[in-house]
Protein backbone atom coordinates (compact mmCIF):
# COMPACT_ATOMS: atom_id res chain seq x y z
CA UNK A 1 0.00 0.00 0.00
CA UNK A 2 0.89 3.31 -0.92
CA UNK A 3 0.82 5.57 1.88
CA UNK A 4 -0.55 9.29 2.22
CA UNK A 5 2.35 12.12 2.59
CA UNK A 6 -0.78 14.73 1.68
CA UNK A 7 -2.94 14.81 4.76
CA UNK A 8 -4.45 18.34 3.17
CA UNK A 9 -6.53 16.16 0.93
CA UNK A 10 -8.08 14.11 4.05
CA UNK A 11 -8.69 17.11 5.50
CA UNK A 12 -10.62 18.96 2.63
CA UNK A 13 -12.69 15.92 2.59
CA UNK A 14 -13.50 15.53 5.88
CA UNK A 15 -14.79 19.78 5.75
CA UNK A 16 -16.56 19.29 2.66
CA UNK A 17 -18.36 16.07 4.14
CA UNK A 18 -18.77 17.95 7.25
CA UNK A 19 -20.46 20.52 5.23
CA UNK A 20 -23.12 18.56 3.10
CA UNK A 21 -23.81 16.95 7.14
CA UNK A 22 -24.75 20.23 8.06
CA UNK A 23 -26.66 21.28 5.58
CA UNK A 24 -28.43 18.05 5.18
CA UNK A 25 -29.91 18.64 8.66
CA UNK A 26 -30.93 21.70 8.55
CA UNK A 27 -32.93 21.29 5.22
CA UNK A 28 -34.26 18.32 7.10
CA UNK A 29 -34.98 20.22 10.10
CA UNK A 30 -36.87 22.85 7.59
CA UNK A 31 -38.53 20.05 5.80
CA UNK A 32 -40.08 17.45 7.75
CA UNK A 33 -42.82 18.75 10.24
CA UNK A 34 -42.99 19.11 13.84
CA UNK A 35 -44.91 16.31 14.85
CA UNK A 36 -43.96 14.16 12.35
CA UNK A 37 -43.28 10.48 13.94
CA UNK A 38 -44.95 10.72 17.08
CA UNK A 39 -47.68 8.06 16.46
CA UNK A 40 -46.36 6.66 13.62
CA UNK A 41 -44.56 7.72 10.25
CA UNK A 42 -46.40 10.59 9.24
CA UNK A 43 -47.52 13.58 10.62
CA UNK A 44 -49.76 13.45 13.93
CA UNK A 45 -52.01 16.49 13.31
CA UNK A 46 -53.14 15.44 9.89
CA UNK A 47 -55.23 12.98 11.86
CA UNK A 48 -56.91 16.24 13.69
CA UNK A 49 -57.37 17.98 10.37
CA UNK A 50 -58.86 15.03 8.63
CA UNK A 51 -61.59 14.46 11.65
CA UNK A 52 -62.17 17.75 11.86
CA UNK A 53 -63.97 17.77 8.58
CA UNK A 54 -67.67 18.58 8.66
CA UNK A 55 -70.10 15.55 8.52
CA UNK A 56 -72.61 17.12 5.74
CA UNK A 57 -74.53 14.04 4.62
CA UNK A 58 -77.71 13.90 7.09
CA UNK A 59 -78.56 11.46 9.25
CA UNK A 60 -82.76 10.95 10.01
CA UNK A 61 -81.91 12.00 13.68
CA UNK A 62 -80.66 14.89 12.73
CA UNK A 63 -83.77 15.76 11.09
CA UNK A 64 -86.19 14.51 13.71
CA UNK A 65 -84.44 16.76 15.99
CA UNK A 66 -86.78 19.68 14.69
CA UNK A 67 -89.49 17.77 13.02
CA UNK A 68 -90.78 15.18 15.44
CA UNK A 69 -93.99 14.46 13.84
CA UNK A 70 -92.44 13.10 10.98
CA UNK A 71 -90.35 10.70 13.21
CA UNK A 72 -93.52 9.35 14.59
CA UNK A 73 -95.37 9.29 11.33
CA UNK A 74 -92.66 6.59 9.50
CA UNK A 75 -92.14 4.90 12.80
CA UNK A 76 -92.85 1.30 12.17
CA UNK A 77 -93.46 1.90 8.37
CA UNK A 78 -92.11 -0.18 5.65
CA UNK A 79 -89.69 2.97 4.76
CA UNK A 80 -88.46 3.35 8.44
CA UNK A 81 -85.16 2.71 6.40
CA UNK A 82 -85.50 5.30 3.72
CA UNK A 83 -83.49 8.18 4.66
CA UNK A 84 -84.91 11.74 4.77
CA UNK A 85 -82.43 12.78 2.34
CA UNK A 86 -83.78 10.43 -0.22
CA UNK A 87 -86.77 12.19 -1.18
CA UNK A 88 -85.90 15.88 0.01
CA UNK A 89 -82.45 16.53 -0.81
CA UNK A 90 -79.58 16.28 0.86
CA UNK A 91 -80.35 19.90 2.95
CA UNK A 92 -76.41 20.86 3.51
CA UNK A 93 -77.20 24.31 3.97
CA UNK A 94 -80.84 23.97 5.37
CA UNK A 95 -79.34 22.50 8.49
CA UNK A 96 -76.69 24.63 8.45
CA UNK A 97 -79.41 27.81 8.70
CA UNK A 98 -81.19 25.41 10.81
CA UNK A 99 -78.72 25.75 13.31
CA UNK A 100 -77.29 28.92 13.14
CA UNK A 101 -81.49 30.12 13.74
CA UNK A 102 -81.67 27.92 16.82
CA UNK A 103 -79.22 30.51 18.26
CA UNK A 104 -80.28 33.70 16.41
CA UNK A 105 -84.02 34.09 16.21
CA UNK A 106 -83.90 36.78 13.35
CA UNK A 107 -82.95 34.14 10.76
CA UNK A 108 -85.68 32.44 8.95
CA UNK A 109 -85.69 29.24 7.38
CA UNK A 110 -86.65 29.45 3.32
CA UNK A 111 -89.86 27.30 2.37
CA UNK A 112 -88.61 23.93 0.82
CA UNK A 113 -88.26 24.17 -3.00
CA UNK A 114 -90.03 21.97 -5.77
CA UNK A 115 -88.09 19.43 -7.06
CA UNK A 116 -86.48 19.87 -10.54
CA UNK A 117 -86.56 16.18 -11.51
CA UNK A 118 -82.74 15.84 -11.47
CA UNK A 119 -81.06 13.48 -8.97
CA UNK A 120 -78.25 15.43 -8.96
CA UNK A 121 -80.00 18.14 -8.26
CA UNK A 122 -78.47 21.07 -6.50
CA UNK A 123 -81.53 22.41 -4.88
CA UNK A 124 -80.92 21.93 -1.09
CA UNK A 125 -83.99 21.08 -0.20
CA UNK A 126 -87.34 20.22 -2.37
CA UNK A 127 -90.54 18.57 -1.48
CA UNK A 128 -92.25 16.64 -4.71
CA UNK A 129 -95.19 13.81 -4.92
CA UNK A 130 -93.31 12.75 -8.56
CA UNK A 131 -93.69 9.13 -8.60
CA UNK A 132 -89.81 9.25 -10.42
CA UNK A 133 -88.84 9.47 -6.37
CA UNK A 134 -90.67 6.08 -5.62
CA UNK A 135 -89.61 4.39 -8.71
CA UNK A 136 -85.79 5.33 -8.09
CA UNK A 137 -85.67 2.17 -5.91
CA UNK A 138 -88.41 0.37 -6.96
CA UNK A 139 -88.56 0.30 -10.87
CA UNK A 140 -87.27 -3.27 -11.62
CA UNK A 141 -84.30 -3.69 -12.46
CA UNK A 142 -82.19 -6.58 -13.65
CA UNK A 143 -80.28 -7.40 -10.86
CA UNK A 144 -81.96 -6.78 -8.01
CA UNK A 145 -82.83 -8.98 -5.34
CA UNK A 146 -85.74 -11.16 -5.72
CA UNK A 147 -87.52 -10.33 -2.52
CA UNK A 148 -87.51 -6.40 -3.60
CA UNK A 149 -90.27 -5.04 -3.76
CA UNK A 150 -90.27 -4.44 -7.76
CA UNK A 151 -92.76 -2.33 -9.62
CA UNK A 152 -93.92 -1.91 -13.39
CA UNK A 153 -96.06 1.21 -13.49
CA UNK A 154 -98.45 -0.11 -16.11
CA UNK A 155 -98.96 -3.69 -15.38
CA UNK A 156 -99.51 -2.20 -11.18
CA UNK A 157 -101.69 0.21 -12.72
CA UNK A 158 -103.61 -2.73 -14.30
CA UNK A 159 -103.93 -4.80 -11.40
CA UNK A 160 -105.73 -1.60 -9.55
CA UNK A 161 -108.10 -1.10 -12.08
CA UNK A 162 -106.75 2.07 -13.23
CA UNK A 163 -105.13 2.87 -16.86
CA UNK A 164 -102.77 4.98 -18.52
CA UNK A 165 -102.38 8.61 -18.87
CA UNK A 166 -101.00 8.75 -15.21
CA UNK A 167 -100.59 11.70 -12.88
CA UNK A 168 -97.14 12.06 -11.53
CA UNK A 169 -98.54 12.16 -7.89
CA UNK A 170 -99.72 8.78 -9.15
CA UNK A 171 -97.98 6.73 -5.94
CA UNK A 172 -99.25 9.03 -2.83
CA UNK A 173 -103.28 8.75 -4.22
CA UNK A 174 -102.62 4.93 -2.11
CA UNK A 175 -99.54 4.65 -0.32
CA UNK A 176 -99.36 8.01 1.53
CA UNK A 177 -96.40 9.82 2.05
CA UNK A 178 -94.25 9.66 5.11
CA UNK A 179 -96.63 6.82 6.60
CA UNK A 180 -96.37 4.73 3.62
CA UNK A 181 -98.48 2.24 3.12
CA UNK A 182 -97.25 -1.40 1.15
CA UNK B 1 -8.97 -19.16 -6.79
CA UNK B 2 -11.80 -16.79 -5.84
CA UNK B 3 -14.43 -15.50 -7.52
CA UNK B 4 -13.25 -12.30 -8.30
CA UNK B 5 -10.50 -13.15 -10.53
CA UNK B 6 -12.92 -15.10 -13.08
CA UNK B 7 -14.28 -11.83 -14.68
CA UNK B 8 -10.17 -11.02 -15.40
CA UNK B 9 -9.03 -14.29 -17.14
CA UNK B 10 -11.75 -14.15 -19.75
CA UNK B 11 -11.13 -10.77 -21.08
CA UNK B 12 -7.27 -11.38 -20.69
CA UNK B 13 -8.16 -14.24 -22.92
CA UNK B 14 -9.74 -12.75 -25.32
CA UNK B 15 -7.70 -9.95 -25.71
CA UNK B 16 -4.69 -12.21 -26.45
CA UNK B 17 -6.91 -14.65 -29.08
CA UNK B 18 -9.36 -12.36 -30.65
CA UNK B 19 -9.60 -8.86 -29.68
CA UNK B 20 -6.47 -8.00 -31.14
CA UNK B 21 -4.22 -8.20 -33.75
CA UNK B 22 -1.02 -10.07 -34.21
CA UNK B 23 2.00 -8.27 -32.49
CA UNK B 24 -0.29 -7.11 -28.99
CA UNK B 25 -2.85 -5.02 -27.68
CA UNK B 26 -2.69 -1.46 -26.98
CA UNK B 27 -5.91 -0.83 -25.62
CA UNK B 28 -6.29 -1.72 -21.46
CA UNK B 29 -3.05 -0.56 -20.11
CA UNK B 30 -1.72 -4.22 -21.06
CA UNK B 31 1.47 -4.29 -23.03
CA UNK B 32 2.02 -7.11 -25.61
CA UNK B 33 2.35 -10.45 -24.04
CA UNK B 34 -0.81 -10.05 -21.75
CA UNK B 35 -1.75 -7.82 -18.46
CA UNK B 36 0.61 -7.57 -15.31
CA UNK B 37 -2.84 -8.25 -13.29
CA UNK B 38 -3.53 -11.91 -14.71
CA UNK B 39 -0.02 -12.60 -13.01
CA UNK B 40 -0.38 -14.02 -9.41
CA UNK B 41 3.74 -14.00 -8.94
CA UNK B 42 3.45 -10.22 -9.20
CA UNK B 43 0.62 -10.03 -6.30
CA UNK B 44 3.31 -8.10 -4.06
CA UNK B 45 2.44 -5.04 -5.51
CA UNK B 46 -0.77 -3.04 -5.03
CA UNK B 47 -2.54 -4.71 -8.33
CA UNK B 48 -6.15 -4.17 -9.53
CA UNK B 49 -6.50 -6.95 -8.19
CA UNK B 50 -5.26 -6.46 -4.28
CA UNK B 51 -7.44 -3.35 -5.16
CA UNK B 52 -10.66 -5.40 -5.57
CA UNK B 53 -9.88 -7.58 -2.74
CA UNK B 54 -9.50 -5.06 -0.37
CA UNK B 55 -12.59 -2.82 -1.62
CA UNK B 56 -14.93 -5.58 -1.74
CA UNK B 57 -13.68 -7.11 2.03
CA UNK B 58 -14.58 -3.39 2.90
CA UNK B 59 -17.80 -3.13 0.82
CA UNK B 60 -19.12 -6.74 2.49
CA UNK B 61 -18.13 -5.35 6.11
CA UNK B 62 -19.72 -2.11 5.96
CA UNK B 63 -22.74 -3.72 4.50
CA UNK B 64 -23.09 -6.30 6.92
CA UNK B 65 -22.96 -3.54 10.38
CA UNK B 66 -25.99 -1.77 8.38
CA UNK B 67 -27.72 -4.79 8.59
CA UNK B 68 -27.13 -4.74 12.95
CA UNK B 69 -29.22 -1.90 13.86
CA UNK B 70 -31.76 -3.40 12.01
CA UNK B 71 -31.47 -6.98 13.56
CA UNK B 72 -31.03 -5.44 17.23
CA UNK B 73 -34.14 -3.49 16.50
CA UNK B 74 -36.54 -6.20 15.23
CA UNK B 75 -35.69 -7.79 19.05
CA UNK B 76 -38.02 -5.03 20.88
CA UNK B 77 -40.21 -3.30 18.42
CA UNK B 78 -41.53 -5.64 15.94
CA UNK B 79 -42.08 -8.87 18.39
CA UNK B 80 -46.12 -9.25 17.15
CA UNK B 81 -46.48 -11.69 14.31
CA UNK B 82 -45.54 -10.17 10.89
CA UNK B 83 -48.00 -10.66 8.20
CA UNK B 84 -47.73 -13.04 5.43
CA UNK B 85 -45.96 -12.27 2.75
CA UNK B 86 -43.28 -10.51 5.50
CA UNK B 87 -44.63 -6.71 5.02
CA UNK B 88 -44.90 -4.43 7.87
CA UNK B 89 -46.53 -5.67 10.90
CA UNK B 90 -50.14 -3.57 11.49
CA UNK B 91 -49.53 -0.36 13.82
CA UNK B 92 -52.63 -1.85 16.52
CA UNK B 93 -55.03 -4.55 16.03
CA UNK B 94 -57.62 -2.99 13.49
CA UNK B 95 -60.91 -1.73 15.33
CA UNK B 96 -63.48 -1.53 12.68
CA UNK B 97 -65.07 -3.17 9.65
CA UNK B 98 -67.06 -3.23 6.76
CA UNK B 99 -69.54 -5.85 5.65
CA UNK B 100 -70.86 -5.65 1.94
CA UNK B 101 -73.86 -8.28 1.39
CA UNK B 102 -74.12 -8.04 -2.33
CA UNK B 103 -77.48 -9.82 -2.18
CA UNK B 104 -79.12 -6.93 -0.61
CA UNK B 105 -78.15 -4.29 -2.68
CA UNK B 106 -80.27 -3.17 -5.09
CA UNK B 107 -78.43 -0.94 -6.80
CA UNK B 108 -80.60 2.30 -6.29
CA UNK B 109 -77.28 4.21 -6.29
CA UNK B 110 -78.21 6.44 -2.77
CA UNK B 111 -74.57 5.59 -1.03
CA UNK B 112 -72.90 7.78 -4.51
CA UNK B 113 -74.48 10.46 -3.65
CA UNK B 114 -74.21 10.41 -0.45
CA UNK B 115 -70.65 10.11 -0.60
CA UNK B 116 -70.09 12.42 -3.11
CA UNK B 117 -71.92 15.48 -0.76
CA UNK B 118 -69.93 13.69 1.92
CA UNK B 119 -66.76 14.25 0.22
CA UNK B 120 -67.10 17.15 -2.19
CA UNK B 121 -65.90 14.41 -4.65
CA UNK B 122 -65.54 16.37 -8.54
CA UNK B 123 -68.09 15.35 -11.21
CA UNK B 124 -67.11 12.16 -13.46
CA UNK B 125 -64.58 10.56 -10.13
CA UNK B 126 -65.88 8.80 -7.40
CA UNK B 127 -64.41 7.29 -3.62
CA UNK B 128 -66.95 4.15 -4.06
CA UNK B 129 -69.22 3.29 -6.74
CA UNK B 130 -71.18 -0.04 -7.62
CA UNK B 131 -70.77 -2.63 -10.63
CA UNK B 132 -73.41 -4.53 -11.71
CA UNK B 133 -72.40 -9.06 -12.68
CA UNK B 134 -75.11 -10.02 -15.51
CA UNK B 135 -74.49 -13.38 -15.86
CA UNK B 136 -76.31 -14.74 -19.34
CA UNK B 137 -77.52 -18.41 -19.92
CA UNK B 138 -75.19 -18.23 -23.29
CA UNK B 139 -72.33 -18.07 -20.38
CA UNK B 140 -71.85 -14.47 -21.00
CA UNK B 141 -71.04 -12.67 -17.98
CA UNK B 142 -71.21 -8.58 -18.28
CA UNK B 143 -69.48 -6.09 -15.66
CA UNK B 144 -71.18 -2.64 -16.17
CA UNK B 145 -71.00 0.85 -13.55
CA UNK B 146 -74.26 1.61 -12.13
CA UNK B 147 -75.00 4.80 -13.26
CA UNK B 148 -74.62 6.66 -9.88
CA UNK B 149 -78.78 7.76 -10.31
CA UNK B 150 -79.29 4.58 -10.47
CA UNK B 151 -80.55 2.48 -13.79
CA UNK B 152 -84.32 3.21 -13.02
CA UNK B 153 -83.89 7.00 -13.30
CA UNK B 154 -81.08 7.15 -16.15
CA UNK B 155 -83.15 5.25 -18.73
CA UNK B 156 -80.73 3.05 -20.11
CA UNK B 157 -81.24 -0.21 -21.43
CA UNK B 158 -81.56 -3.29 -20.13
CA UNK B 159 -81.18 -6.92 -21.13
CA UNK B 160 -83.77 -9.18 -21.68
CA UNK B 161 -84.99 -10.98 -18.11
CA UNK B 162 -85.31 -14.48 -19.91
CA UNK B 163 -82.00 -14.42 -21.13
CA UNK B 164 -80.01 -13.63 -18.11
CA UNK B 165 -79.07 -16.64 -15.72
CA UNK B 166 -78.59 -14.67 -12.56
CA UNK B 167 -77.56 -11.18 -11.49
CA UNK B 168 -76.26 -8.96 -9.02
CA UNK B 169 -74.99 -5.64 -7.34
CA UNK B 170 -71.40 -5.05 -6.39
CA UNK B 171 -70.64 -1.82 -4.21
CA UNK B 172 -66.70 -1.33 -4.24
CA UNK B 173 -65.09 0.78 -1.76
CA UNK B 174 -62.00 1.07 0.17
CA UNK B 175 -60.60 -2.45 1.11
CA UNK B 176 -58.97 -0.55 4.01
CA UNK B 177 -56.19 -3.61 3.78
CA UNK B 178 -54.10 -4.11 6.74
CA UNK B 179 -51.07 -4.61 4.90
CA UNK B 180 -51.81 -1.56 2.20
CA UNK B 181 -49.69 -1.48 -0.52
CA UNK B 182 -50.69 2.25 -1.24
CA UNK B 183 -49.37 3.08 1.74
CA UNK B 184 -45.79 1.33 1.27
CA UNK B 185 -45.28 3.68 -1.31
CA UNK B 186 -45.63 6.90 -0.45
CA UNK B 187 -42.34 8.89 -0.77
CA UNK B 188 -43.66 11.69 1.40
CA UNK B 189 -45.25 9.30 4.15
CA UNK B 190 -48.74 11.05 3.26
CA UNK B 191 -50.39 7.61 3.30
CA UNK B 192 -50.95 7.24 6.85
CA UNK B 193 -52.60 4.37 8.52
CA UNK B 194 -54.43 5.45 11.58
CA UNK B 195 -54.01 3.80 14.97
CA UNK B 196 -57.60 2.81 14.53
CA UNK B 197 -56.31 0.96 11.23
CA UNK B 198 -58.24 3.40 8.77
CA UNK B 199 -55.89 4.62 5.41
CA UNK B 200 -55.89 8.09 5.45
CA UNK B 201 -54.28 10.41 3.19
CA UNK B 202 -52.37 13.72 4.48
CA UNK B 203 -53.92 16.06 1.56
CA UNK B 204 -51.33 19.42 2.94
CA UNK B 205 -48.42 16.73 2.64
CA UNK B 206 -49.19 15.00 -0.56
CA UNK B 207 -47.32 16.08 -3.43
CA UNK B 208 -49.47 14.17 -6.23
CA UNK B 209 -47.05 11.55 -7.77
CA UNK B 210 -49.48 9.38 -8.35
CA UNK B 211 -47.28 6.01 -7.05
CA UNK B 212 -50.60 5.36 -4.23
CA UNK B 213 -53.23 5.59 -7.39
CA UNK B 214 -50.87 2.76 -9.49
CA UNK B 215 -49.98 0.73 -6.21
CA UNK B 216 -53.86 0.25 -4.78
CA UNK B 217 -54.76 -3.58 -6.62
CA UNK B 218 -58.23 -2.55 -6.50
CA UNK B 219 -58.39 1.02 -7.97
CA UNK B 220 -59.55 2.49 -5.03
CA UNK B 221 -57.13 5.67 -5.42
CA UNK B 222 -57.34 8.37 -8.02
CA UNK B 223 -55.80 11.76 -8.54
CA UNK B 224 -58.39 14.77 -7.39
CA UNK B 225 -58.19 16.74 -10.59
CA UNK B 226 -59.70 19.74 -8.39
CA UNK B 227 -57.04 19.28 -5.59
CA UNK B 228 -54.23 17.59 -7.76
CA UNK B 229 -53.58 15.20 -4.66
CA UNK B 230 -54.42 11.41 -4.45
CA UNK B 231 -57.60 10.84 -2.76
CA UNK B 232 -59.38 7.80 -1.56
CA UNK B 233 -62.33 6.42 0.38
CA UNK B 234 -61.34 6.69 3.90
CA UNK B 235 -64.50 5.17 5.99
CA UNK B 236 -65.66 8.95 6.54
CA UNK B 237 -63.22 8.81 9.21
CA UNK B 238 -64.60 12.09 10.23
CA UNK B 239 -67.64 11.01 10.84
CA UNK B 240 -67.07 7.76 12.60
CA UNK B 241 -64.60 9.63 15.01
CA UNK B 242 -67.62 11.49 16.18
CA UNK B 243 -69.62 7.84 16.79
CA UNK B 244 -71.59 8.62 13.72
CA UNK B 245 -71.89 5.92 10.77
CA UNK B 246 -70.50 6.80 7.47
CA UNK B 247 -72.35 8.50 4.66
CA UNK B 248 -72.56 5.70 2.49
CA UNK B 249 -74.05 3.36 5.15
CA UNK B 250 -76.29 5.66 6.58
CA UNK B 251 -77.57 6.39 3.01
CA UNK B 252 -78.23 2.64 2.07
CA UNK B 253 -82.02 1.71 2.42
CA UNK B 254 -81.10 -2.06 2.10
CA UNK B 255 -78.38 -2.83 4.77
CA UNK B 256 -76.34 -3.91 2.23
CA UNK B 257 -73.43 -1.88 4.08
CA UNK B 258 -72.94 -2.50 7.57
CA UNK B 259 -70.06 -1.16 9.30
CA UNK B 260 -68.72 -1.21 13.23
CA UNK B 261 -66.38 -2.16 15.45
CA UNK B 262 -64.99 -5.40 15.09
CA UNK B 263 -63.02 -5.82 18.19
CA UNK B 264 -66.55 -5.56 19.77
CA UNK B 265 -68.11 -8.94 19.64
CA UNK B 266 -71.62 -7.70 20.62
CA UNK B 267 -71.83 -4.78 17.55
CA UNK B 268 -73.71 -5.77 14.36
CA UNK B 269 -70.90 -5.96 11.95
CA UNK B 270 -69.58 -8.96 14.66
CA UNK B 271 -72.77 -10.36 14.77
CA UNK B 272 -73.07 -10.52 11.09
CA UNK B 273 -69.39 -11.95 10.57
CA UNK B 274 -70.01 -14.74 12.89
CA UNK B 275 -73.42 -16.18 11.24
CA UNK B 276 -72.53 -15.34 7.67
CA UNK B 277 -69.93 -16.52 5.22
CA UNK B 278 -67.79 -13.86 4.20
CA UNK B 279 -65.00 -12.92 1.87
CA UNK B 280 -62.23 -10.49 0.46
CA UNK B 281 -61.32 -9.42 -2.64
CA UNK B 282 -58.63 -10.93 -4.16
CA UNK B 283 -57.35 -12.91 -1.49
CA UNK B 284 -54.19 -14.17 -3.34
CA UNK B 285 -52.21 -10.87 -2.91
CA UNK B 286 -51.97 -11.09 0.78
CA UNK B 287 -53.22 -7.19 1.17
CA UNK B 288 -55.71 -8.44 4.57
CA UNK B 289 -58.64 -6.50 3.38
CA UNK B 290 -60.83 -5.18 6.31
CA UNK B 291 -63.85 -4.71 4.18
CA UNK B 292 -65.74 -8.13 3.71
CA UNK B 293 -68.02 -9.48 1.65
CA UNK B 294 -71.28 -11.60 1.40
CA UNK B 295 -71.96 -13.72 -1.56
CA UNK B 296 -68.93 -12.97 -3.33
CA UNK B 297 -68.55 -14.95 -7.15
CA UNK B 298 -64.82 -15.97 -8.96
CA UNK B 299 -66.03 -13.28 -11.22
CA UNK B 300 -65.56 -10.18 -8.69
CA UNK B 301 -62.51 -8.98 -8.24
Amino acid sequence: MTSFNDTRHLWALGAFLAAVGLVGMVVRRELVPDDFGRTGPYRASALDDIAARPSLFQADATCHACHESVEHERAGTLHESVRCAHCHGHAVEHVATARRAAEDPSITLPPAAEWDGDFLTNIDLYVTKDRAICLSCHKAVVGMPADFKKIDVALHLEEQGASEPLAKETCFECHGGHDTAP
Amino acid sequence: MSLFELPILPMSATSAAGGCASGGCATGGCASGGCSTARPDQASETSRREFLKTATTLTLGAMSLTLLPGAMAGDESSSAATPPGGGHPPAKKPMYGFLIDTTKCTGAGKCLTACRVENSVPEGQARTWVERYVHFKDGRVEVELVPEIGYAASGEPQPEAEDVLRAYFVPKLCNQCVDAPCNQVCPVHASIKSPEGIELVDADRCIGCGYCVQACPYGIRYMNHETNVADKCNWCYHRVMRNEQPACVEACPTGARVFGRIDDPDSEISKRLATLPTGVLRQHLGTLPLTRYVGLTDEVT
